[in-house]
């Protein structure tokens, strides 16, 4: 099995360094190489990428065979569970048979391989390494990302066509004579960001240790900072580049801080074991938290937990009997760690509060904004918060949960009123991120990643969708200027409505015949329905997600009606709209293929069964919260159980979504200014994002520039004075100094060189060549010294 | 079989059996001085040249070392006197074979680039060169009062000759002479001093004149009774042989006049070669008065404060009277002066802590950390100072001139040269992250911790701390005249091979620079073997 984690290792570098190879020949040779009006660069990238795909898919088939395909066997764990009957009952069954889960993991073969890579450096006991940690998740990731990547390289050859010339006219920056900006094209570099950010994002994916997870991190957040900011002369670009910036910032203080209680506490960044050179074994961050069995161990009094840092004669991790050879760490110290860490997703990935910077983020190229701001890195957050949940506690994941249910609702109210076409889609990302988030938090990991790969494909594909429509457009993003497009362009109106069905969760009554998003969707709000009838206090986590699905279908198909439906509400516009090139359909065209699907089979197709796989232990059969925790979370059966009910519900609450949608703006039988002037506050309230922006201005901004200049004045009139007055002081004093300098210092230096230098000099008369001389001091020598110890000896 | 016959079956064993097999590097360069000899006998074998044969002994007679060192670090050898008690055989005694083995090839290597003796001369050179070598491997492994003056003798008499082995040169032959009669002199002067040693404790046996002279000392005697100053006058003696050997003040007269005379090859080989022999021989010399009562304890410790006001002595007048000089070699042979200086005041902190009356656990670390130190030095002063000669040598074969201000611009012409100059400048100076920084580091902070014992050596250190100032001046002087100064019209072009000239000069240049970036593997082993000879652990 060595040499399959090896292989796999091998592969997955390859396709994450292919990338970092494209970015380093583009950004340094392609001026060079091809010049500015060659798509090569675009080529290289493709290739880059695609190469990294065919790795990617090859490790998987590798990994399958290695595995004997045992993720995709139907779990017998799973028939046991569900021949149970009673939530509350089975849960507690699972954990008196936690033999029994152990038992059926280990005959199966090793599905999960971490090593190192590369040792960066080594402080003490701290190992900061490259390390790669493998299991389904990983490459479904790899696949995901490489595949996605690839469609929106192929569709961005296309889409950034115009850069190619030497001088490109910005239309949307005005220079002071009335006129607009020339600047020569940058193809290339958009193709060499686009590569940083692929080895970015797969390094991210392929990280063995919680500190690789941030360099990386940091990596993708400055691509998207780069890419945001590609139009950089556009006001607009560059302040929302700096606001993306600035707001993950602050996300990534709590990452920080959670990063330096686990060093602290756990004294190891590593997910997995280490195997060291002296042939012991280290506990990694999740053998140490949680063991084999999935549960933390407490000390009596409830507020301690003992790290499991000793192996049993099973190789399980156990926690030492002895209290001096413990490693513990306080449970507070271990939420706030929790939370830490969860405040970097909430900034990566947009969550309340800090999801104020996505739509702005909406300025960069759209084929960034599918890949990045869509697909890929605010997807991170939700990766981060699935890859890291055995350390997150059952208070940290009901913070996530109220924050996903939150963000959902936000996100999705707003985008109802917004009228920019990325904008709308910027804030379903929003809102979709908060549906992921809220998965995990109410402990269905698996439906929270499964609608993380479903996302990835039904957004992007519509991002390109709008993408196409912008470039048809002639870059004209409003959609109260569009509709009726569907003529014109009809492979981009019928993959956009494959998209749209996906995320509004639409499917065949009574069959489970439906495109991707509705069996994701359907998994979460499962889930959160298990989770309410466990704790009934927290309804809202079910109630806002269902209420949210309705609001998610109408503001899609609005989007739809408007865009594609009706009559040109702009005709000179209208006239002049065309369908994109092959390069830009042809992605579309697969993307649709996958948004549709992408999840066959719903839980039982081979998409869950994959992600699953990797489900950290103790998932399966819930927690329940009655002996110790504060809330309960459901097992696979509860979940299983609340399905029917919850896709009904679902299925319902789009359907409703839908024909109001298609009332309003399909037929027009209630005209939506009427709406909009009845309830003139409330849209004024969801135009203006719920005040965030306001809000933030207002809190951080303003008083952030009232402390400056603050600051600004002090610093002018206060220490520019002091320092003026001391810098006065100064020259005065050195003026003074200079001539005692010259005069007396120097004269001493001058003086001490002068006289050792002739005592050097002197010295050299003793040295007179004559050779009786010599022989006459080795005499005269001899009896100096001996005098010399004679009258030095110590009188005893 | 009488008892003269058994001693004599006895001697014979020890001899074959023991003896002979642990001296096989010696032996070897032997053999090698007589193959060349041959080589020049029979016309048949002229054309064989010798400094191949030299350098084929050269590297057997180094991995040979190298294997009992190895083997005595690994335990499979024991250390143990051999030839009836005259050599020590043990890692101290090992370890500087192997270092004067390195030199030696790394000494003929250069003679080999810079071509100083010719086809003609060439056996009675290299006859010369290994017949030093083998003084100091003498020296070094020396245990008996008898080889002491031996192998000082064994290794002055070739050196005398290879001073003078530029023929027709006038100041060659000139320093060749004045080599001659100042080392009788310091001959003449160490033998009489042994044989007063030897006369008082009735043995030469180096380990035993501790125990010897506490039979003779009384308790609390002080320098008013007559054999206490017998025995200082006499150990004063012995230093003078070995003083001689070091250049150090004032028994230095010799050595500017002798450098400037010799080839700069020579030179080089003089300064580090019989600077390491001599420092083995003062090592086991001082540590001879162990064991002893407390009253020949006290008579050593005053000679350790001796040496190190003569430590203080040379390093100032070293440096000093470098300022002046013009010449490059002679202003080399003042800064060998000055690091002998330096190196002696580890072997005083030595004797200082390890004869101090407060002895313990904490004086034994010093003491350690005092032989640490100075097999660092040497070893780092190795690879410096050969490669300063060297250089010197290279250059002086294309402009035929010594003097510093015809270095003038250098850089321009031999960046590689110069810049391997600057390299061991640096360390020749002390600056981190050279070699010669951590040297001096460890044999000051030696150096400070036996100023807890006597004041006296706060002295030492002071002197040697400004000597490090003091040195940095004419140091200076020279990449001030090879990177500063313009090459004048018309001087001569430097052109050298890059291909064996160049990278040799880097592979001496460049240890000086990674000996100070990673001492830890060596001081790993200079502390080894430290600790063997003091602890016998």
């Amino acid at each position: 099995m060595e040499s399959l984690g090896n292989t796999l290792a091998n592969l997955l570098t390859i396709a994450w360094l292919l990338p970092l190879f494209g970015f380093v020949v583009q950004i340094l040779f392609a001026l060079r190489w091809w010049g500015r009006k060659s798509k090569t660069a675009a080529y290289l990238a493709i290739f880059c990428i695609g190469a990294g795909f065919v790795c990617s898919s090859t490790a998987f088939y590798l990994w399958g065979e290695g595995t004997d395909w045992a993720v995709f066997k139907p779990s017998e764990h799973g028939h046991v569970e569900q021949a149970d009957a009673g939530g509350a009952d089975h849960a507690t069954a699972g954990r008196d048979d936690p033999e029994h889960k152990i038992t059926s993991h280990e005959s199966e073969k090793q599905a999960v391989f971490a090593g190192p890579l590369y040792t960066l450096a080594t402080f003490g006991n701290l190992h900061v390494s490259l390390d790669y940690y493998i299991d389904s998740l990983t490459l479904a990731m790899f696949v995901m990302v490489t595949l996605i990547a690839t469609c929106i390289h192929i569709f961005a050859t296309g889409y950034m066509a115009e850069e190619l010339v030497d001088d490109y006219v910005d239309h949307q920056v005005h220079t002071h004579d009335g006129g607009h900006f020339h600047r020569p094209g940058r193809f290339y570099k958009f193709f060499s960001y686009m590569s940083l950010f692929c080895f970015a994002m797969l390094g991210l994916v392929l990280a063995g240790n919680i500190f690789q997870v941030f360099i990386f991190w940091e990596l993708v957040g400055i691509c998207s900072y780069l890419l945001i900011g590609f139009y950089v002369e556009r006001h607009s670009a560059s302040t929302a580049a700096n606001k993306a910036f600035i707001v993950n910032r602050v996300g990534d203080f709590g990452f920080i801080i959670g990063l330096m209680i686990l060093w602290t506490s756990f004294g190891t960044f590593s997910f997995a074991d280490q195997h060291g050179t002296n042939g012991k074994v280290q506990p990694g961050l999740f053998s140490m938290a949680r063991g084999h069995d999935g549960e933390l161990t407490k000390t009596a009094d409830g507020k301690t937990v003992v790290l499991k840092t000793e192996q049993d004669g099973h190789g399980h991790w156990e926690a030492p009997a002895e209290p001096s050879h413990q490693k513990t760490i306080t449970y507070t110290l271990l939420i706030v760690a929790g939370l830490g860490v969860f405040g970097g997703c909430v900034g990566k990935s947009a969550q309340f509060p800090l999801q104020t910077w996505l739509p702005d983020a909406m300025e960069g190229p759209t084929p960034v904004s599918a890949l990045v701001h869509s697909a890929t890195m605010v997807a991170a957050g939700v990766y981060l918060a699935g890859r890291f949940y055995p350390m997150f506690v059952p208070e940290v994941l009901l913070t996530i949960a109220y924050v996903g249910c939150i963000t959902a609702f936000v996100g999705a109210t707003i985008a109802i009123v917004a009228t920019d076409i990325k904008k709308v889609l910027a804030y379903s990302t929003i809102s979709q991120l908060g549906y992921m988030m809220l998965g995990l938090g109410v402990g269905g990991w698996g439906a929270g990643l499964f609608h993380l790969i479903t996302h990835a494909c039904f957004k992007s594909l519509m991002f390109l969708c709008s993408g196409s429509v912008i470039a048809g457009c002639h870059h004209e993003q409003e959609m109260t200027k569009m509709g009726g497009l569907l003529r014109k362009m009809p492979i981009t109106a019928l993959t956009m409505l494959a998209g749209v069905i996906a995320i509004a969760g639409l499917a065949i009554p009574g069959t489970s015949i439906a495109f991707s998003g509705y069996h994701s969707k359907d998994a979460i709000l499962a889930t959160a329905l298990a989770y309410t009838k466990l704790n009934p206090i927290h309804f809202l986590l079910f109630v806002v997600p269902l209420l949210t699905a309705g609001i998610t279908s109408f503001y899609m198909f609005r989007l739809w009606f408007y865009t594609f439906l009706g009559k040109p509400r702009d005709q000179h516009l209208h006239e002049h709209v065309h369908e994109s090139p092959w390069e830009m359909t042809g992605p579309l065209l697969l993307l649709a293929v996958l948004a549709a699907g992408c999840a066959i089979g719903g839980e039982d197709g081979r998409l869950f069964k994959m992600l699953t796989f990797s489900e950290p232990v103790g998932v399966g059969h819930g927690v329940d919260g009655a002996a110790a925790h504060t809330v309960s979370l459901p097992g696979h059966a509860a979940v299983h159980e609340s399905h029917s009910t919850a896709g009904s519900a679902a299925l319902l609450a789009a359907f409703i979504g839908m024909s109001i949608s298609y009332l309003v703006y399909g037929k027009g039988v209630i005209n939506p200014a009427d709406i909009k002037r009845q309830a003139a506050s409330v849209h004024a309230f969801l135009a203006n994002k719920w005040g965030f922006d306001d809000l933030y201005d207002v809190m951080f901004v303003k008083p952030a520039h009232v402390v400056a200049k603050f600051a600004a004045a002090i610093d002018k009139f206060v220490f520019d004075e002091i320092l003026h007055t001391f810098v006065r002081m100064g020259i005065a004093v050195s003026k003074w100094d200079r001539k005692f300098d010259e005069g007396v210092i120097d004269g001493i230096v001058n003086l001490m060189g002068n006289s050792t230098y002739s005592l050097g000099i002197s010295l050299r008369n003793v040295q007179t060549g004559k050779i009786r001389q010599y022989v006459t001091f080795i005499a005269v020598s001899v009896v100096t010294l001996f005098v010399l110890l004679f009258a030095l000896y110590p009188k005893g | 079989m009488n008892e003269i016959g058994l001693l004599v079956q006895r001697l014979l064993d020890e001899t074959t059996k023991t003896s002979v097999g642990l001296f096989v590097p010696e032996l070897v360069l032997s053999g090698t001085i007589v193959a060349m000899l041959l080589c020049r006998i029979l016309p048949l074998l002229w054309r064989v040249p010798a400094q191949w044969i030299a350098l084929l002994g050269a590297f057997t007679a180094f991995a040979w070392t190298l294997c009992q060192f190895d083997q005595l670090v690994g335990g499979t050898l024991q250390a143990k006197e051999i030839f009836t008690g005259l050599l020590m055989f043990d890692q101290f005694a090992t370890f500087f074979r192997m270092f004067l083995c390195l030199f030696l090839i790394l000494t003929i290597t250069l003679t080999v680039l810079s071509g100083i003796p010719d086809r003609e001369d060439g056996p009675d050179f290299y006859t010369l060169l290994l017949g030093a070598t083998l003084g100091m491997m003498i020296m070094a492994s020396a245990n008996h009062l008898l080889m002491v003056f031996l192998g000082v003798e064994m290794a002055s008499v070739p050196s005398y000759a290879m001073v003078g082995f530029l023929k027709g040169r006038k100041k060659s032959s000139e320093a060749a002479l004045k080599y001659v009669v100042y080392g009788a002199g310091a001959a003449g002067v160490m033998l009489y001093g042994i044989s007063l040693l030897a006369g008082l404790t009735g043995t030469g046996s180096l380990p035993e004149i501790g125990h010897r002279l506490s039979l003779i000392v009384s308790q609390g005697a002080g320098i008013g009774d007559p054999i206490v100053r017998t025995i200082v006058l006499a150990s004063l003696m012995v230093l003078v042989g070995l003083a001689f050997k070091l250049s150090v003040f004032p028994f230095h007269f010799w050595c500017p006049d002798v450098f400037e005379g010799a080839a700069a090859e020579v030179a080089g080989f003089l300064s580090v070669a019989s600077k390491a022999g001599a420092f083995a021989l003062l090592v086991r010399f001082g540590l001879a008065f162990s064991g002893g009562s407390a009253a020949v304890s006290e008579i050593a410790f005053a000679l350790g404060i001796g040496i190190g006001v003569l430590a203080a002595a040379a390093a100032t007048f070293g440096n000093l009277s470098a300022y002046g000089q013009t010449n490059i070699k002679r202003m080399l042979a003042y800064s060998t002066i000055a690091h002998a200086g330096y190196m002696l005041m580890a072997v005083s902190a030595l004797m200082v802590m390890k004869y101090s009356k407060h002895g313990g656990a904490e004086s034994t670390a010093v003491t350690l950390s005092c032989i640490e130190g100075l097999i660092y030095y040497l070893f780092v002063y190795l690879f410096m100072n050969l490669g300063a000669f060297a250089i010197v040598a290279l250059v002086r074969n294309q402009i035929f001139s010594e003097e510093i201000d015809d270095y003038n611009g250098l850089a321009t012409q031999c960046p590689l040269l110069c810049f391997c100059m600057a390299l061991c400048i640096f360390s020749l100076i002390g600056l981190p992250p050279m070699g010669g920084f951590f040297a001096k580091l460890v044999i000051f902070a030696s150096v400070f911790k036996a100023t807890s014992v006597h004041w006296a050596m706060w002295f030492v250190l002071g002197a040697g701390a400004i000597n490090t100032v003091f040195g940095l001046f004419y140091y200076i002087r020279i990449l001030k005249a090879m990177y500063l100064k313009p090459r004048p019209d018309g001087a001569r072009k430097v052109s050298y091979d890059l291909m064996p000239v160049g990278l040799f000069v880097l592979m001496i240049c460049l240890p000086t620079l990674g000996l100070g970036v990673l001492p830890a593997r060596f001081t790993e082993t200079f502390n080894n073997v430290a600790s063997v000879l003091l602890t016998g652990r």
